[in-house]
């Protein structure tokens, strides 16, 4: 009983394969079909059909491809989709079903960002091209404005680019609610040099007079003024002096806020009211923590105040050593027990491993072996070194750059596959007006074969590109909504990647042999499906070439 | 006239036909004969086919199973059987002993 059904199902296979067979193959088909009686053994008929199967199969997708010398096997019945009009129209309305799916996604938000990241690389290159380089928050601004929200205000302000339009936007946010006066502090830091930042010192004193943050912001105005054009200007004690005295207040201030928790939770307020959801400008560069230059200040600073700890060890003025050591020490506690990323906690422990040392010396000095102890095991536990990126995370975060290059190539690939099926779409309206014309019922099934290509694609890039990126979105989601920081980093990676088009690293562009070198890495994912992809590209325009080069041309009778 | 590529396996089947010539023959016998499977098999019969090497004809059989079709080399298939064996025999004898026994 088995053994017929095994062999009535060899028989369907094969017969299902003559159909599709081109029809020159066809005769071969049935002399297949014809041998399958009489093989011996269900097993070995079964073999006998998959052969045949495949070789019906092959010959099917070479006809697409490979004009035959006749030129017309394609007529009246050849090929895949035009021998049953049923089976075209079953294609078809798979097709329609494919896009239909595919452009559903975009009704669901993380696939919208999903697209807007996979674009972003050509909409940066677009938007610089056209000189408006921040079109969502300048129409957030302008709504903010409108409906006087201090909230959007502020939020817009610390992300402009443009510092004079960031200073115009905090301005008037303040100016509405004068909680929001942290903005300054913001806005002054991602614009280091920014003169009219001057004016908000000030301010920000009165409002946060403890804050070690608005020293550390004047102490590189001061900086940003010894060089105002990149150069290093003339030695200036007077400028030195006051760098000095501004460091040595922030790191004697009995508190530190990089105003982070703020701004997250105007993230909180902001995002969803306006449903603004481009994760590059709600996820700007201030969640990396303090800026390079600030934090190379501190510690800059720091090796001066240990050196000058040092000096005054060796006057034997111990108890004036001590009190600059701890200064440091402290000041890299008060970053560390705020820090809200690793570039801050690796700031505020290296400022502590800095000091613990001398003091670990200063205690075996005075003789006190239970204080040496403990500073040189806080000087090991904070030692930056053992914090140092694994290689996996030197790499980059490779996970995060990988889905980002899925992400990039899937979005593209959305587009490729839109632009085939509409290819495909007016070729076959274009035909469907032809009506009965032999070259009309011939564009039909390469026409249909294209179309239900690209609307598979289609679906199959979505998919993709929605699975690659929804962690992502949830994430985002997490970091606006809950202010949970503890996998940004890896959308702050997946962002930053996708930056650049597939395939370019930030150092440059990745030479196919480096790719080969970092298998696995984005650039050899790059290449294998950018290959694939251009195969299969090629491909189609094969057929469509073949199709339109290769039609029967009218005879004289 | 042009000629089809002579892969090993192709060889092997024009053995099969050059051992009897004048029969016509089963593609399921040559499966068996050459060890070929129908995959391979076919493709090869479809291009000596092509190349006017080999022809072929349908065979009625008992009523109710489908017709069986049958192979034969044509003359110009023979002369280029002929022609292929001795090509491919010294070859063979050359490579013997670098494989062989002795």
């Amino acid at each position: 009983m088995l053994d017929v059904q095994i062999r009535q199902a060899a028989t369907t296979l094969l017969d299902s394969a003559i159909r599709i067979a081109p029809s020159p193959t066809r005769e071969w088909g049935h002399a297949l079909r014809g041998e399958l009686n009489y093989v011996e053994g269900s097993w070995a008929g079964t073999m006998w059909a998959l052969g045949g199967a495949s070789v019906m199969v092959k010959q099917a997708i070479v006809s697409l491809v490979v004009p035959s010398r006749a030129g017309h096997d394609m007529i009246p019945d050849g090929g895949l989709f035009a021998r049953n009009p049923h089976v075209r129209r079953a294609a078809l309305a798979l097709g329609g079903a494919c896009v239909l799916a595919a452009l559903l996604f975009f009704g669901a938000p993380p696939f919208r960002q999903a697209f807007q990241v996979a674009m972003q690389p050509w909409l940066v290159m677009y938007r610089a091209a056209t000189g408006n380089l921040q079109p969502g928050i300048a129409a957030l601004a302008r709504r903010a404005e409108k409906q006087h929200d201090a909230q959007g205000l502020a939020f817009c302000a610390v992300r402009a680019r443009d510092a004079g339009e960031g200073a115009r936007l905090a301005e008037e946010a303040v100016h509405l609610d004068a909680t929001l006066t942290w903005v300054y502090a913001i806005i002054a830091l991602a614009h280091p040099g920014f003169a009219h930042a001057g004016t908000w010192m000030g301010k920000l004193e009165r409002w946060d007079p403890q804050n070690g943050l608005i020293s550390l912001i004047q102490a590189e105005t001061i900086v940003r003024t010894r060089f105002p054009h990149g150069v290093w200007a003339p030695p200036n004690p007077a400028a030195d002096q006051a760098w000095s005295e501004a460091m040595a207040q922030a790191f004697a201030a009995p508190k530190f806020d990089d105003y982070f928790d703020k701004f997250t939770a105007l993230n909180r307020q902001v995002v969803p009211r306006y449903r603004f959801y481009d994760p590059y400008e709600v996820e700007s560069r201030w969640d990396a923590g303090l800026p390079d230059p600030v934090t190379a200040g501190c510690e800059r600073f720091a090796i001066l105040w240990i050196r000058a700890g040092q000096g005054l060890e060796a006057q034997g003025d111990l108890r004036g050593a001590r009190e600059k050591y701890w200064a440091v020490a402290r000041f890299g506690q008060l970053i560390d027990s705020q820090a809200h990323s690793q570039f801050e906690r690796r700031n505020g422990a290296y400022l502590q491993s800095l000091a613990y040392r001398p003091l670990e010396a200063l205690a075996k000095r005075q003789g006190d072996s239970a204080q040496a102890t403990l500073f040189g095991y806080l000087a090991e536990k904070f030692n930056p070194l053992k914090d140092a990126p694994t290689g996996e995370s030197a790499f980059g975060h490779f996970t995060s750059k990988r889905n980002a290059a899925v992400v990039e190539i899937s979005g593209l690939m959305i587009l490729v596959f839109s632009g085939l099926v509409l290819v495909a779409a007016f070729i076959l309206i274009a035909g469907s007006r032809r009506g009965a014309e032999a070259g009309a019922q011939r564009d039909k099934p390469v026409a249909t074969f294209v179309a239900l290509t690209g609307a598979l694609g289609m679906l199959f890039s979505a998919v993709t590109l929605y699975l690659t990126y929804r962690p992502y979105w949830y994430i985002f989601q997490s970091s606006v909504v809950n202010g949970e920081r503890a996998q940004s980093l890896d959308l702050y990676e997946l962002l930053n990647s996708a930056q650049m088009p597939p395939g370019v690293s930030p150092h440059g562009f990745m030479t196919l042999m480096e790719a080969l070198v970092y298998s696995g890495s984005p650039g050899f994912l790059f290449y294998v499906w950018g290959g694939v992809t251009l195969l299969g590209v090629i491909g189609l325009i094969l057929i469509l070439l073949r199709h339109f080069l290769g039609r029967p041309h009218a005879h004289a009778p | 006239m042009k000629k089809p590529r002579i892969s090993p396996e192709t060889l092997l089947v024009l053995e099969r036909f050059f051992a009897d010539p004048t029969a016509w023959r089963y593609g399921y016998d040559l499966s068996r004969e050459t060890g070929l499977k129908s995959g391979t098999l076919y493709p090869i019969l479809m291009r000596l086919e092509k190349y006017l090497l080999l022809e072929a004809q349908w065979v009625a059989t008992e009523e109710g199973v489908p017709p069986r079709h049958t192979y034969r080399l044509t003359p110009t298939g023979l002369e280029m059987a002929k022609t292929v064996r001795a090509e491919a025999r010294p070859r063979s004898l050359v490579r013997e002993p670098a494989f062989g026994n002795g």
